[in-house]
């Protein structure tokens, strides 16, 4: 009803000039409203887009002429007047009410500006770009009270755009200057950054016809026929997300594990790459990697990044590593990343073999506690070391004479890889395995005891499939066997009844 | 004959001898044709062509012969006598032909006076037999003393002597033919007599037999028979021995089993199945393991060239026999060869043969389904058999009846004879069903269904008897109404439960609500029972909908209960709707497995929605229900995976932090325990929620940490199930309770429950374990916990029991050792050596290497060239004759013509002569 009446009066407004008042109207309503301003900012979005594109916003002005005053600048006048207290309405309404209407007041303002991008309030030689409300809206981003992931989340749509990408990157190194910030500003800082990082920047030793091809494909937001279009500067923005992540460096990031995390994060995920000097970030990934946990877990692919790419010698870094693999891991989030980044850490053949053994022994042990899925998962990474060290087959299958011990030779509380004398030991584990309940974790146990037979390639880590329950499900099977005993009732008829045994439930 | 070869021995002419000379001497070889007499074998090779061949000619081209076939004919030296006696052997010989060899007697015409048996046999008269030659027949029926008196003349002079006036010759003859007529008249009487008793019993006979023999035999008289019937109205006779003639034998069945029969064979198939489903436990791998050793060194040829050339004479053998004339080889190679490929045979065993015998299991039990199902129909049909057979004897009356109209009386007799009977049959059956209804088992549902089948064309009768069931029923059973009312109300919604498919699921909500559970389980089964899919084709379908409805019947059961008493309520009437669960889920396994795997989806998707919060009980009941119905230990099964990976993610993923989370996880760790118990499988999420449960009871300071495993934390987490108190004087250490279940705070009998029922399992799963090396370290945390808790605060049994369990896992790993993997021990391969063909009978003839087929033809190759040879030979030998016997001819032929020429020349010279000799004379 409301948004039919809203569309009907920015119909009449955009039709006739008789209907001025209507504008009005429609800016009255924000104040009204506190929760939904999504009709309200569809309609501006309408109305603006479309004297937009008419140029009725365009004020013509003749410098070293006093300002007119027709009727018709008057209202050219009022019209942008108009337009700069929609775009602040807009700009606040991304901090209040519910979601839905967060997002789309961002949306608005994007959108918004992109008209402006494309019809230029002033006439400029080659390619404009409305900095400025790009600015405004980042302003409104990063709040120091409120988070703003989800808005953050929606603007990834936007940054997507090459010209946005560069020119937010310019503006936000132009505002990221800021002593103490709140934790909530760091995050929003960061996850912007993080969102303008999302489509990577090619860097220096790209092929340059690959780049041309892609350049064809660029997406420009603010791009307009018949105007220059959208020079793209692969060096510039480098050197402007620098500047982001130099300020963003100053701050105490370690102070807070959520910003921590997320700071470790972008470095890892988007920045490791364009840093001019990425060894200046080795002081924070190390402080990072003795933090513990998930933290450590993220930083050590910063610093599995350092060390190969960057020549970066760490001590005692397989230690960590190994140090890693904790029962705890199974509830972090970032559990598939750290079996991946294992796999490539111990991929290398100049591993002594104690320490590989010691790994297979730890990454056995986890198995045996683990949920279904992360134990297939592990068991994978076992097989791949086996494979990859055929040292390690002694494990699976001892040559000599096999000699009964009394106990295992492991010890599992040494923190030190190398001193875990894990190559007497013999993967009991992977064996107990087999006699797991799921039997997607059996058979995977039994691939691993029979690696030492074949020469396969190692198997690169399979996708995380969280589904079991699913893909069970969804198996068929030839037949359905019954059981052949008829239960009398709870209790089962065969020796395998055992609820009965520790409950009590029918007297 | 001999003497004469004696004789030509003796006088053996050295000229006559040819000796074949020996060019090469072999040792031991016996020559048969080192020497002969060519003129002796020449002689005797003519003299055979001269009986064959020459007879032969001579008859050439003459049509007629002949041929005196008399026995002994020939033979003079056969007495005539002698010839006789041949001839009749060679008669009696005849007549044993081999169509009747074991019919001794048959074709002999035995006679009697000249007349044979038949002629005398007419049957017309069987019971004059015995009657006529009573004891003294050899006088005419005399009596002795007349015999004595008249006869030879004795008697008279005697008699004239006596004083009591004499009687004349005269007066005893009369005497005689009067006695002699009484006589007659009485043994008349007498016969008649019996014929009329005869004739009674007959038809008294003819009235019982529908009653001896209580066969329905309406359906089985043939047309032929009725045809026969008609045209031959009346000939009771002939009717009654084509009855008899064609009555109904008894079909032979199988014999009843006893008891004990019956027990051993459900025993055996018991074994059975036992050993598929333990068959089934082995993943695939494991299961191959066994069979690996399986192929047996096959024999190699000397000839072999590694080509994987298949002989194809692998099945070959010797056939040879004892001196008993048994053939050498084993049985089953003579089976094989008789029947060949009757069974097709896996050499990769298990695999193979294990889908095969999944469908004879199938099939098997799908057949003791129906044998279960044809007994409980068996003693529908024998009532409807009944039920036939009264209408039968109807019919038969009134059939009767109009039939023979001379037998009225007696049949009408009869008839109300039958109307009795009847009636009574009808109470009977009316009792029966009495007494189903008050014993208020299914039998009364069983006369349902038979009527439903026997449908419309004894409705009348069934409808009947229905209602005076009903009337005897409220007559009779006044004291149990408000059951009564329960059973006709359940019947109506029986009968018209699948009428309309939406209103399924509220009908059984209104057949089950308010009853007891064992009144529940009652009306389930009756519903079941009545439409048990051995009755109609779609009632599998409908019963499998049941099983649907049922299922959601349970989910709303257990749906949001939070009170002792409900739950209690709920546990007492699913412990007695699971047995129906198990009859419905077998009558239709495709359905029950859909459903079931629907429903665990269902909760599944439900549960994913909040990962972190345990299920209710209206999804934990059902992993119970899949364990009374699936088989838990199989290694993959499409219904007890996947539900036994849900409750390994519920533990895993949830939170346990209160009574309801840790009670049910409780819950679910006993079920896995039960899912686990026959497999012996390791379960880590249940093993670990025990490690979780340890830890939270247990005391822990930061600075020597136990560790423990997601979901459970290390650090945060309050440490709920510790006993903050001393509680040794609380009577705890007892199952847990369905009132656990619904607790909503940790009280301290709940605490030590916990703990008690935790380390019992936890003893459990370390038993499960013990035959792996990595048991202590799954279990070692375990240990720790144990050792941390603080045994004082908890009552004495309790204690004990934790303490017990914890010695006993210490004192398991102790003595453990650890083996280190090693790989099966391969047999090194031995090189390829070529072995002898051993053959176990050795005949020396090359053919032996051939094939069956090629030796044979070889044989047969070589025996025709030998024969052809011979043949060739022999015919060459044969012309030799007919020419030699053509030109002896030709010669003989010739001379008698030159004979006659020279005769005729004879003759004309002298009739020249003659005539010269007239010439002269003139």
């Amino acid at each position: 009803m409301v948004s039919a009446q809203l569309r009907n009066k920015a119909n009449e407004f955009l039709n006739s000039r008789k209907h001025a008042n209507n504008l009005a109207d429609i800016l009255q309503m924000f104040d009204a409203e506190t929760d939904n301003y999504t009709p309200l900012l569809l309609t501006i979005e309408v109305i603006f887009t479309e004297l937009l594109k008419r140029g009725d916003l365009v004020q013509e002005i003749i410098p070293l002429k006093p300002i007119e005053h027709s009727p018709e600048s008057e209202y050219t006048r009022w019209l942008h007047e108009c337009y700069e207290a929609a775009l602040a309405r807009c700009l606040e309404c991304i901090r209040r009410g519910r979601t839905s209407s967060r997002l789309q007041a961002l949306v608005t303002a994007c959108k918004l500006l992109q008209a402006e991008g494309r019809h230029p309030l002033e006439t400029a030689n080659g390619y404009y770009f409305p900095s400025v409300r790009l600015k405004n809206i980042f302003n409104v981003l990063l709040d120091s009270e409120i988070s703003m992931s989800a808005p953050i989340a929606r603007f990834q749509e936007f940054t997507e755009y090459k010209d946005v990408q560069q020119y937010g990157l310019k503006v936000l190194a132009t505002m990221g200057y800021k002593k103490t910030p709140s934790t909530i500003y760091m995050q929003n800082y960061l996850e912007l950054m993080d969102k303008l990082l999302a489509t990577e920047i090619p860097t220096e030793y790209k092929n340059k016809a690959k780049d041309r091809e892609e350049e064809k494909e660029e997406k420009v937001l603010c791009a307009a026929e018949g105007r220059p279009s959208f020079v793209y500067h692969a060096t510039i923005c480098r050197r402007q997300a620098n500047r982001c992540w130099g300020f963003a460096c100053q701050w105490a990031l370690c102070e807070e594990p959520r910003a921590h995390r997320r700071a470790l994060l972008l470095l890892v995920e988007r920045l490791m790459p364009l840093l001019s000097r990425p060894h200046l970030a080795t002081d924070m990934l190390c402080d990072s990697l003795d933090a513990g946990g998930p933290i450590s877990m993220l930083a050590l692919q910063g610093v599995l990044e350092l060390v190969r790419r960057h020549n970066i010698d760490y001590p005692d870094m397989y230690d960590r590593l190994y140090a890693m693999f904790e029962p705890e891991m199974f509830a972090t989030r970032y559990k598939r990343r750290l079996i991946h980044l294992a796999d490539i850490f111990l991929s290398s053949t100049h591993l002594p073999e104690g320490l590989v053994a010691a790994f297979a022994k730890r990454l056995s042990r986890l198995a045996l506690v683990a949920s279904p899925e992360d134990a297939i998962s592990l068991l994978q990474l076992v097989a791949n070391l086996l494979l990859r060290h055929p040292a390690l087959k002694r494990m699976i299958c001892y040559e000599d004479t096999p000699a009964i011990m009394s106990a295992d030779p492991y010890v599992m509380e040494e923190t030190s890889a190398v001193g875990a004398r894990a190559l007497g030991s013999s993967l009991w584990e992977v064996s107990a395995l087999r006699r797991h309940v799921a039997p997607a974790v059996a058979s995977a146990a039994a691939r691993v005891l029979a690696a030492a037979d074949q020469r396969a390639a190692p198997l690169a880590l399979a996708p995380p499939d969280a589904a079991m329950f699913d893909a069970e499900l969804k198996k068929r099977f030839k037949t359905i066997e019954m059981n052949f005993m008829r239960p009398q009732g709870l209790a089962l008829p065969v020796a395998a009844e055992r609820v009965a045994h520790y409950w009590q439930l029918t007297a | 004959m001999k003497k004469k070869s004696e004789a030509n021995k003796k006088k053996l002419n050295p000229f006559e001898v040819h000796i074949n000379r020996e060019k090469l001497k072999v040792l031991g070889k016996k020559s048969k044709h080192d020497r002969g007499l060519p003129g002796v074998s020449r002689a005797k090779a003519i003299k055979k062509r001269k009986e064959t061949l020459g007879v032969e000619m001579k008859v050439m081209n003459k049509t007629n012969a002949f041929i005196d076939r008399r026995i002994g004919e020939k033979n003079n030296q056969l007495s005539a006598e002698d010839r006789m006696i041949a001839r009749f052997a060679a008669e009696r010989a005849k007549q044993h032909s081999k169509k009747n060899i074991y019919n001794l007697a048959d074709d002999e015409i035995l006679t009697h006076r000249g007349q044979t048996l038949e002629q005398i046999e007419k049957f017309d008269d069987p019971r004059s037999d015995e009657e006529d030659d009573d004891f003294e027949k050899k006088f005419g029926g005399l009596d002795n003393d007349f015999v004595s008196e008249g006869h030879f003349g004795g008697g008279i002079l005697s008699k004239t002597d006596a004083q009591d006036g004499a009687k004349s010759h005269k007066d005893l003859i009369e005497q005689l033919i009067a006695e002699s007529k009484k006589r007659k008249a009485e043994k008349q009487k007498e016969k008649e007599q019996t014929l009329d008793l005869t004739e009674k019993l007959d038809s008294e006979w003819k009235d019982l037999q529908p009653v001896v023999f209580k066969k329905a035999r309406v359906e089985e008289e043939s047309v032929i028979d009725k045809v026969l019937s008609k045209a031959e109205k009346g000939q009771d006779y002939d009717k009654m021995m084509r009855e008899l003639r064609f009555e109904k034998r008894g079909t032979p069945s199988d014999g009843l089993k006893s008891t004990e029969k019956q027990e051993a064979e459900e025993r055996k198939k018991l074994e059975e199945l036992e050993k598929q489903r333990q068959l089934r436990m082995l993943s695939e791998e494991e299961a191959a393991v066994p069979n690996r050793s399986q192929p047996t060194a096959k024999h190699r040829s000397a000839d072999d060239l590694d080509d994987n050339f298949e002989l194809d004479d692998e099945r070959d053998f010797m056939l040879a026999y004892d001196k008993d004339g048994k053939p050498l080889v084993p049985e089953q190679v003579l089976k094989d060869f008789s029947v060949p490929n009757a069974k097709p045979k896996f050499d990769d065993g298990i695999s193979d043969t294990s889908s095969e015998d999944d469908g004879e299991d199938e099939s098997d039990e799908e057949a003791s389904d129906d044998e279960a199902a044809d007994a409980e129909n068996k003693s529908i049909e024998k009532k409807k058999e009944q039920d036939i057979e009264i209408r039968d004897q109807q019919q038969d009356i009134s059939s009767s009846d109009n039939d023979d109209d001379e037998n009225q009386s007696s049949e009408e007799e009869n008839t109300e004879e039958y109307k009795q009977s009847q009636a009574q049959i009808l109470s009977e059956v009316n009792g029966i069903s009495n007494k189903d209804v008050r014993s208020e088992e299914t039998k009364e549902d069983e006369e349902e269904g038979s009527d439903d089948e026997a449908g419309s064309d004894d409705e009348q009768s069934v409808k009947g008897n229905e209602f005076d069931n009903l009337e005897d029923l409220k007559e009779s059973k006044e004291e149990s109404e408000v059951e009564d009312e329960h059973e006709e109300e359940s019947k109506e919604t029986i009968e018209s439960f699948f009428d309309l498919k939406a209103e399924e699921g509220v009908k059984l909500k209104e057949l089950l609500t308010g009853k007891s559970p064992s009144q529940q389980s009652a009306a389930l089964q009756k519903l079941i029972k009545s439409y048990d899919p051995s009755q109609s084709a779609n009632n599998k379908e409908l019963l499998s909908r049941l099983f649907a409805h049922l299922l959601q019947y349970v989910n709303d059961l257990f749906h949001g209960l939070k009170d002792e008493g409900g739950a209690l309520k709920s546990f007492l009437m699913y412990d007695k709707l699971l047995p129906h669960f198990y009859d419905l889920a077998h009558t239709n396994k495709v359905s029950a497995k859909r459903f079931i795997c629907e429903l665990l989806k269902e909760k599944h998707d439900k549960y994913t929605k909040s990962p972190r919060k345990v299920p209710d009980l209206d999804t934990l009941v059902f992993f119970k229900l899949i364990s009374a119905i699936y088989p838990t230990s199989d290694f993959r099964h499409p219904v007890t995976t996947p539900s036994v990976l849900f409750m390994c993610e519920i533990l895993t993923s949830c939170r346990f932090r209160d009574a309801y989370s840790i009670s049910r996880g409780l819950f679910l760790v006993s079920l896995i325990l039960e899912y686990t118990a026959l497999s012996k499988r390791y379960a880590p999420a249940a093993v670990n929620f025990l490690r979780g449960l340890l830890y939270l009871s247990a005391d822990t300071s930061v600075l020597n940490p136990v560790q423990v495993v997601p979901p459970f934390k290390l650090h945060g987490a309050e440490k709920v199930l510790r006993l903050e108190r001393e509680c040794t004087s609380l009577s705890a250490g007892d199952r847990m309770s369905s009132a656990d279940l619904v607790a909503d705070s940790l009280g301290e009998r709940f605490k030590v429950n916990c703990l008690y029922n935790s380390v019992l399992m936890l003893r459990e799963y370390f038993d499960n374990c013990c035959d792996m090396e990595a048991q202590g370290a799954i279990f070692e945390p375990h240990i720790k916990l144990m050792d941390r808790i603080d045994l004082d605060l908890y009552p004495k049994k309790v204690a004990k029991a934790v303490k017990e369990v914890a010695r006993h896992m210490k004192a398991t790993l102790e003595v453990k050792t650890y083996t280190p993997l090693a790989r099966e021990r391969k047999r090194p391969k031995a090189l390829r050596l070529y072995e002898p063909d051993i053959q176990e009978v050795f005949t020396g003839s090359k053919s032996s290497k051939l094939s069956r087929e090629k030796a044979e033809k070889a044989r047969l190759e070589s025996k025709y060239k030998k024969e052809m040879k011979g043949a060739l030979r022999e015919i060459r030998r044969d012309k030799a004759y007919i020419a030699s016997v053509k030109i002896r001819q030709k010669i003989q032929s010739d001379i008698i013509r030159k004979d006659k020429v020279k005769q005729i020349y004879k003759d004309a010279s002298i009739q020249q002569g003659e005539l010269n000799k007239l010439k002269r004379m003139k």
